[in-house]
């Protein structure tokens, strides 16, 4: 029992890696109707940069988050307002085709700077360690990576829900002209959006520096799984991305530990069942 | 008339002096104007430092062969191109090189998928490939030994290293009598750990393998793997992940108090100068409580020998950087084949390979034995437990196990090893 309990706390930590992630590229596909398959290397952008601000020029760990999540947010807005742009109204396989792009772009880009050896900074002093939790050592640094997930579901629902802002991208989101119309800029809150999701994707990227590696391509680790997360819970919502996420990492850390032969593709079979009942996914209106 | 006859005793002059212009190709007695070398490796994604490893091992190989002379006097020119470590793009690869290219040779290989689909392809192009990392034993225990394909030749030590040692060292533990496995989820993982368990029972029928969890290529979160094998409560750890994996899985292993609930972990490929760059930090204040043992298909610290030496000091000089392992096989693939083409005084694949027969080679790594069976060169690689040591800049295997290599290696005619999970 304890031990199904403790892995079910290991699999809340890894769903809110996802959960990180997936926020926002499923923001992102809400407001701008964009699929953004470079969503993966902007996690990646970020976790170069924390690895530089912290690992390299020492600087506290928190502030390398913080920094890290303005360099992606701004790297999030040039890609927006220079390239996206241009793409609203043509033909969809045109995303496709310009976000691959910058997968191969910042791959190579990253192993230019960095060199192709992976980074791992030093784990902060105050991450280090476990807490003993129904018999075993639950390491800080998961309960760390839980907190941010939940604090950062809090203050999206907060932003969206109580904030101006918030108001405005909903407004968008929901129907564009009549947002222009009623005098709302939309092509800054599709750049304010970009960026916002991109800067999601660095928290991502930047809060599992100390235990999980940088290194070129780790964001085509991470974006099967969140497009996965996005399907499972609706494409474009927020609340089902959340829930999915959950869904998604508390059950496969279940599968590694009872059908460890079926690991592998126990997320499939996760998203195919989903698919199969509910084909808009779980959350869709 | 006379300006003319100027010019014209200029250009004979000119002709004359320049005759011996090109001296390696009038000197060189295989009838090809440069000996080509097709060379791959994984050089994109998270583990594209052992494809660059590979090119750095083959660039300083052929640099030094050029110098000297070439081989038969014929200079060397490598090509070198990412598989990715993919499949059908290593097979794509080797058809360019030799079709399009003209490689008369082939080099490297990372990934243990990549070779299995190059084996039948190189008999159909004729071109023999000398594997310098590839670890599954099926390429030569299936392909070689098998099926007869002469054009596999193998430099690097297969998964016998990464499971057989681990078994011999760990026999004597009898304080050790529940494994779990955390594996690479690919056949390299599955025959490795399927290899252990199959040594190790035979010496000792009392141990269990009380768990193991899989996980995929690319995986950045070991936590539930690791928490999963746990519950079992194991003595001990057999880990296959490597490269940046094996150091995200050690340190996600340590916050998560493995090493003061188990005994031992092994980390088949703990050796390799990336991994223990990335756990410098552990080592140095003894967080692994000394429990932690891995070895390489080559470490930089051993043999000590004056060629050894030598060669480390000429690839810091070059390179800037510790060679790892698949630098060492890559770079003494070349000097085999240089010996074994000089040998045959052919190109030709049944004469070079003939000429490898009973061959005995001096290479930085050791003395390195062909084995005409299975085509494999043996040496041996010892095993031990990362320590500091002020010579480096970074930990190195101490306290070496070593075993001959006659030892660990299996021998023909093979049994099957199950490569399934």
């Amino acid at each position: 029992m304890d031990n199904f309990a403790f892995q079910g706390l290991i699999g809340l930590s890894m769903a809110m890696y996802l959960w990180l992630i997936s926020a926002g590229l499923t923001i992102i596909f809400g407001v701008l109707r964009i699929v953004n398959f470079a969503h993966g290397s902007l996690f990646m952008v970020g976790a170069y940069l924390a690895y530089a601000f912290y690992g390299q020029m020492g600087l506290p760990f928190w502030l390398a988050i913080i920094l890290s999540l303005l360099g992606t947010g701004l790297l999030g807005l040039v890609m927006e307002r220079v390239f996206l742009r241009r793409i609203y109204g043509i033909d969809e396989a045109y995303q496709l085709l310009l976000t691959f792009g910058f997968i191969l772009i910042l791959d190579d880009a990253v192993k230019i700077i960095w060199g192709g050896v992976f980074k791992i900074p030093p784990i902060p002093a105050f991450l280090d360690g476990s807490w003993p939790v129904f018999g075993r050592s639950f390491p800080i640094y998961n309960a760390f990576v839980i907190a941010v997930g939940l604090a950062v579901a809090v203050g999206l629902w907060a932003l969206f829900e109580k904030t101006w802002w918030g108001r405005t991208v909903r407004a968008t989101a929901s129907d564009r002209e009549m947002a222009n119309a009623i005098g709302i800029n939309v092509p800054w809150v599709f750049s304010g959006v970009f960026a916002f999701g991109a800067m999601l994707a660095a928290l991502g990227g930047a809060i599992g520096i100390p235990v999980r590696v940088v290194a070129p391509g780790i964001g085509a680790a991470m974006i099967i799984q969140a497009f996965i997360i996005t399907v499972i819970g609706g494409l474009g919502n927020l609340k089902g991305a959340f829930v999915s996420s959950l869904i998604v990492g508390v059950l496969s850390a279940y599968g590694t530990l009872f059908f460890p032969v079926f690991e592998l593709f126990f997320i499939f079979v996760i998203m195919a069942v989903v698919l199969l009942i509910r084909p808009q996914g779980l959350f869709a209106r | 008339m006379k300006k003319h006859f100027a010019a014209l005793s200029v250009v004979f002059f000119l002709s004359v002096v320049s005759l011996p212009a090109s001296p390696a190709q009038a000197q060189c007695q295989l009838g090809v104007p440069a000996i080509k070398v097709g060379v791959q490796g994984a050089a994109s994604g998270p583990h594209s430092d052992y494809g660059r490893q590979i090119e750095m091992g083959a660039t300083m190989a052929i640099e030094e062969i050029n110098a000297a002379g070439g081989i038969a006097g014929c200079k060397l020119e490598i090509k070198f191109m990412d598989d990715e470590n993919k499949a059908a793009t290593g097979v794509k690869n080797a058809r360019y090189l030799v079709t399009d290219w003209g490689a008369h040779f082939m080099v490297g290989t990372d990934s243990s998928g990549v070779a299995m689909a190059l084996g039948p392809v190189l008999a159909e192009l004729k071109r023999i490939h000398f594997f310098t990392h590839a670890a599954t034993h099926r390429l030569t225990e299936d392909l070689v030994a098998g099926k007869g394909i002469k054009e596999i030749v193998r430099v690097s030590v297969p998964v016998y290293q990464d499971a057989i040692i681990a078994a011999l060292i760990f026999k004597d533990r009898m304080d050790i009598k529940r494994w779990a496995n955390i594996g690479a989820d690919y056949e390299y993982g599955y025959t490795s750990w399927n290899l252990f368990k199959e040594t190790l029972k035979k010496y000792r029928p009392d141990v269990e393998f009380v768990a193991s969890a899989w996980a995929p290529f690319l995986t950045l979160d070991f936590s539930p793997h690791i928490s999963a094998v746990m519950a079992q409560k194991p003595d001990a750890i057999f880990a296959t992940p490597w490269a940046g994996e094996a150091v995200m899985l050690l340190r996600q292993a340590l916050i998560q108090g493995v090493f003061n609930d188990t005994k031992a972990w092994w980390q088949a490929m703990g050796g390799s100068v990336d991994v223990l760059e990335g756990i410098s930090a552990e080592v140095q204040k003894d967080r692994f409580k000394g429990n932690l043992w891995a070895t390489a298909r080559y470490i930089h610290n051993w043999p000590d020998t004056p060629e050894n030496k030598a060669f480390n000091e000429r690839f810091k000089k070059r390179w800037v950087r510790l060679p790892n392992y698949s630098a060492e096989t890559t770079y003494s693939a070349f000097f085999i084949m240089k010996a074994a083409v000089e040998k045959a005084r052919s190109l030709e694949t049944a004469k070079v390979i003939d000429a490898m027969k009973g061959m005995q080679i001096r290479n930085p790594g050791g003395v390195r034995t062909f084995r005409a069976e299975d085509q494999q060169f043996i040496y041996n690689v010892p095993a031990g437990r990362p320590v500091i040591d002020a010579k480096y800049p970074i930990p190195i295997l101490g306290d070496l196990k070593v075993f001959a290599a006659k030892d660990y290696y299996r021998h023909p005619p093979f049994t099957p090893v199950a490569v399934t999970k």
